[in-house]
């Protein structure tokens, strides 16, 4: 279990292409070989069993061919009993002198070579009748024991007689023909039905390659053995002629004797097909290497075989193709990952394909851009809006602005105007207080209002009649003390004016205009600011130039459009492009100016930076 | 999931090499076994009444007859080899009445099966009927009765083909002319009338100048066919020849022609034993013996009647061992051809 544990934990830790042929080879290879494995054996059993039910009726059909010839030749003593001579000779008992004797033999002899010999019975190799201490005979071969004669005389006084046909095989006689062919002894008593006395027994020698024409029709195979035992298992024929005379040790262990049963006792295992006559109690055995059964198969064996290996090596190819291809973007976008990880964002997964994997690999790509874009504006925006602030802060104490009020001041100090002293020092006072008390970036539209107005007013102490404005708040109360803008937009914007303006005109007049519109491209109410003046105008080209600069939003060197392009390039960091500067100009008669910015109701809204135009 | 494929697919092989192995254990492994019944098919071994053992009557006409003792004799053999109880029983000499009573004690004896050799195929009738009433089963041998009295009937020969060989032997005897009678058993025995005819008709046809002078009855009792041969031999003295259809009647005639010295002279020919005609045969006072084996004749009816008990009838052509082919026509087995006895082969024969 420990183990097995441990091959899990293993598991879990091979790399994924090694899994992934893992489980190739576990999902193909193996139930394939099993399943061709099983396919085949299942194949060849069941031609074995085909055989091994085929061939025991064949062997029963020819156990009881056997049988019947055995029969059919059993009943050859009867004819003794056609001739009344003969039988006459066999009734006798006693004879007086030889020649008696002598003249009965040679009828006798003669009487069994015309009968059986020279009759039509091929199978028959000898006749012997033996009665009352006589021998007769005729055979067609001789024996090899020249005492022949006093072996069948012994014989036939040894052992008892039964009534019956009975068997007698070449071993019980110890007699051999001197031509090795398989033969048995079919013993019959002499019976003498009218006396109902037993005359003498007759031995018939049959040969037995009777049998083989029997058993021809169905040995196919070379390989296949065939063989006749006796009940006690001594071998009577055999296909093998030297087995002839053995005894089969095995006979007692078969399983079944009329059937068919794998044998697995020899070297090679074997196919048995049994058959046991009822009769002469014979068993015919049919025996065959179990690999010659199946040979025909073979080539249908090695066949699969080889288109199996091939199909495995295939898969496996397959197998290590895909997985390399499935692991190598993910090696890839993992290395990628880690050089992201140190700070590079400069990098770019190529993957084609239209997969999984490949959407990964867009959605990385499409992420780090994303990522890279974010760091980059954010990063900027926080320059610009820092740079705007610095600049917004330096110009609010614009040590010029602070110089030439301080200036007016005095010349008012000597004037003797006290009044204008008072309201000049109070509005710088109180636009000093804007810059520097209110951290903030965002302040309500009526304090953005009120410090424009209080430079205005202190510029308008400076130049007198040169300079006149006029603020039209079309917006109710309420509206402009819950309305947030961003802090210090318009003074950049009045300051560009009257410098352009009051460099080319004797008098310039400012109209400032606040309004609440609905704008087209935000598609919402926006509030609208519009600094108008009668000044010089800005000619074509350089408002070209200048349209050109409030789109790219870039921050240029501090230069004399620095205010306006900060003033555009923070409305559009904060609140995205549909928002920001405008100008409207005609040479020689004036500029409109509109700055164009959302209704924000919350203080903090105004420093947001708005991530959903990204 | 990989786990258990790990541990699993080693389990299915060791599985699958577990069975190949598991059944070869004894190094042998059944594929198909016929069924028994295929095989012991034609040799139908079952025999119903097999265990029991059957005690079967054997009635000869006498007891005493020798032709009748032989018969006894094959009885005998068949009731030790087929394991059945073989009584021998009858009444002395050849008589009905006398019969009737043995086969009466029989019935009370309850025996199975009754043969009985009829000395009168009409008398017998009711006993018999009676015993086949009472279960016990009944076949004739030797000599018919009316056939509603009994199964089947175990002839010895075919009636004709005897009739007419005995009339051939005496006529070959006696040159095919001159005066002969017949010594016949009872006049009411069945099977001797039924031959009788046939010997008369073979005559008739064949033997224009033959002429049966007188048909006598010896009643099968030794001393009576004696006495009636000598009658005959005074009575007619042209007599060329005697037959005798009976086994009782050929040795008395040839014993009496002997005695009245005219052997040779009288042809003395029919059915008898061997034993009893062998010294008349020999010394010429009988020219010629003619029968079947009587032991013969008693070992198949008391096989037939094994099998008749047993449930089954004889059929033409059955091969009965240790007797040889039967034929059947109707309800009579037929055994086989006669036997005729010479002075040249009468010694073959111990009946």
């Amino acid at each position: 279990m420990i183990s097995n544990i441990g091959s899990r934990f293993r598991f879990r830790h091979l790399r994924l292409s090694t899994k992934l042929i893992v489980t190739y080879i576990l999902l193909t290879v193996i139930p394939m070989s099993m399943l061709g494995y099983i396919s085949y054996r299942q194949y060849a059993r069941s031609v074995e069993e085909q055989i091994g039910e085929y061939m025991p009726r064949f062997l029963y059909q020819a156990n009881a061919d056997i049988e019947k010839h055995i029969d059919e030749l059993s009943k050859l003593p009867d004819m003794l009993f056609n001739s009344d001579n003969i039988l006459g000779i066999l009734r006798r008992q006693a004879y007086r002198n030889r020649s008696d004797l002598n003249k009965d033999q040679y009828s006798m002899d003669n009487y069994l070579a015309r009968t059986y010999i020279n009759g039509s019975y091929p199978d028959v190799i000898g006749v012997y009748v033996l009665s009352g201490g006589r021998t007769f005979h005729s055979a067609r071969l001789d024996f090899e024991e020249a005492d022949w004669n006093e072996v069948l005389s012994q014989y036939e006084e040894g052992a008892p007689k039964p009534g019956r046909v009975k068997i007698v095989l070449p071993g019980e006689l110890r007699l051999h023909y001197k031509s090795r062919i398989p033969y048995v002894f079919i013993e019959k008593p002499i019976n003498d039905m009218d006396n109902r006395k037993i005359l003498g027994q007759m031995l018939i020698a049959v040969d037995l390659t009777f049998i083989d024409h029997i058993l021809r029709n169905f040995e196919t195979d070379r390989r296949a053995e065939l063989w006749v035992m006796s009940p006690s298992g001594r071998i009577v024929y055999h296909t093998d002629r030297n087995q002839i005379g053995t005894v089969d040790p095995n006979l007692p262990r078969y399983p079944v004797h009329n059937g068919s049963f794998r044998s697995y006792a020899s070297s090679e295992p074997k196919l048995m097909s049994v058959n046991e006559s009822s009769g002469l109690g014979w068993v015919l055995v049919h025996s065959v290497p179990l690999k010659d059964l199946t040979k025909r198969t073979d080539l249908v064996r090695n066949v699969t075989i080889t288109v199996f290996i091939i199909i495995i090596f295939v898969t496996l190819a397959i197998a290590v193709f895909l997985s390399w291809n499935m692991t190598r973007p993910l090696k890839k976008l993992s290395s990628l990952m880690k050089t992201v990880e140190m700070g590079n964002f400069q990098v770019d997964l190529k993957v084609q394909s239209g997969d999984e994997v490949g959407t990964l690999a867009r959605s990385f790509n499409s992420m780090i851009a994303t990522i890279r874009d974010l760091i980059q504006r954010n990063y900027q925006i926080e320059i610009r809006q820092k740079e705007a602030e610095l600049y917004a802060l330096q110009s609010q104490i614009n040590p010029h602005f602070m110089y030439n009020t301080l200036e007016a001041i005095g010349m008012a100090v000597e004037e003797g105007e006290r009044e204008s002293v008072v309201e000049m020092v109070t509005l710088l006072g109180r636009m000093l207080r804007f810059s520097v008390s209110n951290p903030s970036k965002s302040v309500t539209i009526g304090e953005e209002v009120q410090h424009v107005k209080d430079y205005l007013t202190i510029q308008k102490y400076r130049f007198e009649d040169r300079l006149n404005f006029e603020i039209a708040r079309m917006l109710d109360d309420r509206d402009l003390h819950t309305l947030y803008t961003p802090k210090f937009i318009l003074q950049p914007v009045v300051e560009n004016a009257i410098k352009h303006g009051l460099e080319s005109r004797r008098s310039l007049q400012i109209h400032i205009a606040i309004s609440r519109e609905f704008g087209a491209r935000s598609g919402k109410h926006d509030i609208v600011f519009r600094v108008r003046d009668n000044g010089p105008g800005i000619p074509p080209e350089r408002l070209e130039e200048l349209e050109r600069l409030l789109r790219n939003a870039a921050l240029e060197k501090r230069d004399s459009q620095f205010g306006l392009s900060n003033v555009g390039a923070r409305i559009v960091m904060t609140h995205g492009p549909q928002y920001g500067l405008q100008l409207h100009s005609i040479a020689g008669k004036g500029t409109e100016v509109t700055i164009r910015i959302p209704t924000i109701r919350e203080p903090g809204a105004a420093d947001r930076t708005d991530n959903e135009e990204g | 999931m990989p786990l258990y494929s790990r541990m699993l697919i080693p389990l299915l092989l060791i599985a699958v090499l577990a069975s190949a192995c598991q059944s070869r254990s004894n190094g042998y492994e059944v594929v198909y076994a016929m069924d028994s019944e295929t095989t012991s098919g034609p040799a139908d071994s079952a025999d119903p009444g097999a265990g029991r053992s059957y005690t079967i009557a054997f009635v000869p006409k006498g007891s005493d007859i020798p032709y009748f003792q032989y018969a006894a004799e094959g009885a005998m053999e068949a009731g030790r080899e087929l394991g059945v109880n073989v009584l021998y029983s009858g009444p002395p000499e050849a008589d009905a009445d006398r019969q009737i009573e043995v086969i009466r004690r029989l019935i009370e004896q309850k025996v199975d099966l009754i043969a009985v050799s009829a000395n009168d195929p009409v008398k017998l009738v009711p006993v018999l009927e009676d015993a086949r009433k009472r279960g016990v089963r009944v076949i004739t041998w030797d000599a018919d009765t009316e056939p509603e009295a009994r199964k089947f009937f175990v002839n010895m020969v075919e009636p004709e083909t005897l009739g007419r060989h005995l009339m051939d032997t005496l006529a070959l005897a006696m040159g095919e002319k001159g005066d002969f009678a017949v010594l016949t058993g009872s006049l009411s025995a069945a099977n001797l009338n039924e031959w009788l005819k046939w010997i008369k008709r073979q005559q008739v046809e064949f033997y224009p100048d033959m002429r049966l002078v007188e048909v006598a009855a010896t009643d099968d009792d030794l001393r009576k066919a004696a006495g009636e041969a000598r009658r005959l031999l005074a009575q007619y003295p042209n007599l060329q020849g005697i037959l005798g259809n009976s086994s009782v009647g050929p040795p008395a005639a040839a014993k009496e022609v002997r005695a009245a010295g005219k052997a040779g002279k009288v042809k003395v020919v029919g059915l008898s034993n061997p034993k009893l005609m062998k010294e008349y045969l020999l010394d010429d006072s009988a020219q010629m013996a003619t029968l079947w084996s009587p032991k013969k004749l008693g070992y198949l009816t008391v096989v037939l009647a094994v099998d008749y008990l047993r449930g089954r009838l004889p059929k033409d052509g059955q091969v009965v061992d240790n007797v040889g082919n039967i034929r059947v026509s109707g309800d009579m087995v037929v055994m086989g051809e006669p036997l005729d006895f010479t002075k040249e082969n009468v010694d073959q024969y111990d009946f």
